[in-house]
């Protein structure tokens, strides 16, 4: 049995072979030239094996690389027509609107309703005070009017005839024709009023800082931001590509530990650019950077600082020159000074202020100023404006500081030990008024806030709670109740303010029987 | 955020263009005919002498040269060769097949006519073998003895 099936295999084997051998005969006969490609590489042969492998080799190579093709997906599925169509029935669009949660709902039912102003002299629009839609005035505490000049009436005329004489917008970036006299105007004013060198101007207060951090900061590039840092930054720091570490929100220990570690494991490679970035006054918490501890890290371990002083710049400072005047440092000592103009300003835009190189640089990387319209002018015009009215009045920073630190010790003096106010800080033009102890979840914790914000504006104070894009924050603050102190109102009005939201945290707290 | 590209890179997607092959080929002809009207060179060395300087040229341009001249993309090409920045490290792309198929094809015609002499054959291979090996895709991104390693790599 085994006997035959061995000779037939063997049978088969001698087919096979003796088949393959007359083809590859025929084909050689048959294509034209294949004599000749034999007889070259029997000539070339030449008596060595291994020089006419390695020729061969490099053949193969070559078929090899020129008969490959890109490796296909892994994961790639093939699904059967049926399977797609199955697929393509089940699916529901997701509503464009998703449902409003119970929170959002109330929100927007005691929405406080602003009557806007109708006739120019009417002066009901946001300023210090606000009229509602119930024509009832209230004191307007939400607003970021640092030295009082939101809708002031001098500087709405001044606006007025740069809208006739303009137009409107600009339209065209800086470098394109929207450079106009009035913005290298308010440069060289911002410059001299910090004492720098020069400064540009960028047409939107939060794309400032996201603008200026990936102009000078790039892949290889170290960035060390304090943990707390808004938006802003954030999203400048997620655009530079740079390497990033944070340190403790204003824990300079902790900074000195994260800049000793960066320098140990870049020992050995070649430098690259190195920033601190921090905000001068922390929209999350509003407390001051140490900025003379940072400066002095920066020094010694060879950094170079971006300062965010967007809540600094006007109210801050014996002049209003913001967090480095606070310490009594030159603004001009930090590198990159950048900050917003819609806030003290009461305008729109941001600024970077510093060297001049620091600043010619940005005319072609900072990304928002090439690839944006610049600045309306009668915006320009009532910064400008602002801004000399700070200049001439400098008691207005003062006034703003005043006012904070009266509002803080009515809190203080409250004797609510379930409410909490930052006191290290007491001059900083925001006040977070928070939950001593956290509650059960975030909702409940904002749905309260805003029950003693709807009470506060039902008894003539505007305040807010301070919001997030919860899903894409870094370091999401606790919720918390923002007032915006000003210059704008007395100090009588401020301190009747806070007594305001201090009883309206007491009656809320009552009701919800915690304290 | 993985792969963000504002702007393409025109510092490689010149191999891609129409003609790049044809100039390429004119490229080692003139190479070719200007070494060998070159007072007392035979043809094995003329081809032997085109053979090193081509090798030598697309070695400095393809493999050794990190970056592109100008910012782009937040420095994303600083640490890479313009081999791994043509088609986005693509393997296996038809500009990639060429420019390793022209190396391949004028050593073989090097060592036809130098007579298949072992000395000449052992210098071009040498250089061949230099250059074929930065074109493998294995070798994507990888530096040998810390040449031309960057700071990027993190």
């Amino acid at each position: 049995m085994s006997q035959t099936f061995v000779s037939e295999t063997a049978h088969k084997v001698v087919t096979a072979v003796n088949s393959t051998v007359s083809l590859a005969y025929d084909v050689y006969s048959k294509v034209p030239g294949a004599t000749v490609v034999y007889k070259y590489v029997r000539d070339s042969h030449q008596n060595d094996p291994v020089r006419t492998l390695l020729e061969l080799v490099f053949i193969v190579v070559m078929a090899w690389y020129f008969f490959n093709n890109k490796p296909k997906g892994k994961n790639e599925v093939k699904l059967t027509e049926k399977e797609i169509q199955e697929l393509c029935d089940e699916w529901e669009p997701e509503d464009l609107v998703p449902e409003l949660t119970e929170l959002q709902n109330s929100d927007l039912e005691n929405m406080a309703v602003i009557a806007g102003q109708i006739l120019i002299n009417t002066n009901s629009a946001s300023g210090t005070k606000v009229k509602l839609a119930d024509g009832k005035e209230r004191l307007n505490f939400a607003s970021n009017n640092f030295i009082g000049v939101m809708n002031s009436e001098p500087i709405k005329e001044k606006a007025v005839a740069a809208l006739r004489k303009y137009g409107v917008g600009s339209c065209g970036p800086p470098g394109f024709y929207g450079t106009l006299d009035v913005h290298v105007e308010l440069e060289q004013s911002l410059a001299r009023f910090l004492g720098v060198e020069s400064s540009i101007i960028y047409s939107q207060g939060f794309s400032t800082a996201s603008s200026v951090i990936p102009a000078f900061s790039k892949r290889s590039d170290i960035l060390v931001v304090d943990d707390a840092c808004g938006m802003s930054i954030l999203k400048g720091v997620e655009l530079s590509r740079s390497t990033v570490k944070f340190y403790k929100h204003n824990d300079m220990k902790d900074l000195e530990t994260v800049l000793r570690k960066v320098q140990e494991s870049t020992k050995k490679k070649p430098l690259t650019r190195r920033f601190i970035i921090t905000e001068g006054v922390f929209t999350a918490y509003g407390d001051i950077c140490n900025l003379p501890a940072i400066i002095a890290l920066k020094e010694k371990y060879k950094y170079r600082l971006i300062l965010e002083d967007s809540l600094g710049f006007g109210c801050i400072g014996q002049t209003g020159r913001g967090t480095p005047e606070h310490y009594g440092i030159a603004p001009a000592d930090v590198d990159v000074y950048v900050a917003s103009m819609a806030n003290a300003l009461a305008s729109s835009g941001g600024f970077c202020a510093g060297r001049k190189e620091i600043v010619e640089h940005q005319r072609l990387s900072g990304l928002s100023y090439t690839f944006s319209a610049s600045l309306p002018a009668l915006l320009a015009v009532s910064a400008l404006e602002a801004l000399k009215v700070l200049e001439t009045a400098p008691v207005l920073a003062v006034q703003c500081q005043q006012n904070a630190i009266a509002m803080r010790e009515v809190f203080q003096k409250s004797g609510i030990s379930q409410i909490r106010v930052l006191d290290t800080f007491s001059n900083t033009p925001i006040i977070h008024v928070r939950l001593s102890s956290r509650l059960a979840n975030r909702q409940e914790e904002e749905h309260i806030l805003q029950e003693v914000v709807d009470t506060c504006i039902r008894d003539g104070v505007i305040v807010t709670r301070a919001r997030y894009v919860e899903a894409q924050e870094l370091a999401l603050p606790v919720p918390s109740i923002k007032i915006m102190a000003s210059a704008g109102h007395s100090k009588k009005d401020s301190e009747k303010a806070a007594s305001v939201v201090k009883d309206a945290f007491k009656k809320v707290l009552k009701v919800h029987r915690l304290g | 955020m993985e792969s963000m590209e504002s702007f393409t890179n025109s510092n490689s997607s010149w191999p891609n263009l129409r003609g790049s092959i044809a100039t390429n080929i004119f490229v080692l002809f003139i190479l070719r005919f200007g070494i060998g009207l070159v007072p007392g060179m035979s043809t094995e060395a003329a081809w032997t002498i085109t053979n090193l300087t081509y090798y030598l040229i697309t070695f400095i341009m393809f493999h050794w040269v990190l970056g592109v001249p100008f910012q782009l993309n937040q420095g994303e090409y600083e640490d890479m060769t313009l081999w791994e920045q043509m088609d986005k490290g693509e393997p296996f792309t038809p500009a990639k097949k060429y420019l390793t198929t022209i190396p391949i094809v004028i050593f073989l015609m090097g060592t036809h006519y130098s007579h298949y002499n072992i000395p000449t054959f052992t210098i071009n291979f040498i250089a061949l073998v230099t250059v074929l090996i930065p074109k493998f895709p294995s070798m994507h991104k990888v530096r040998i003895f810390g040449i031309n390693q960057q700071p990027n790599t993190d």
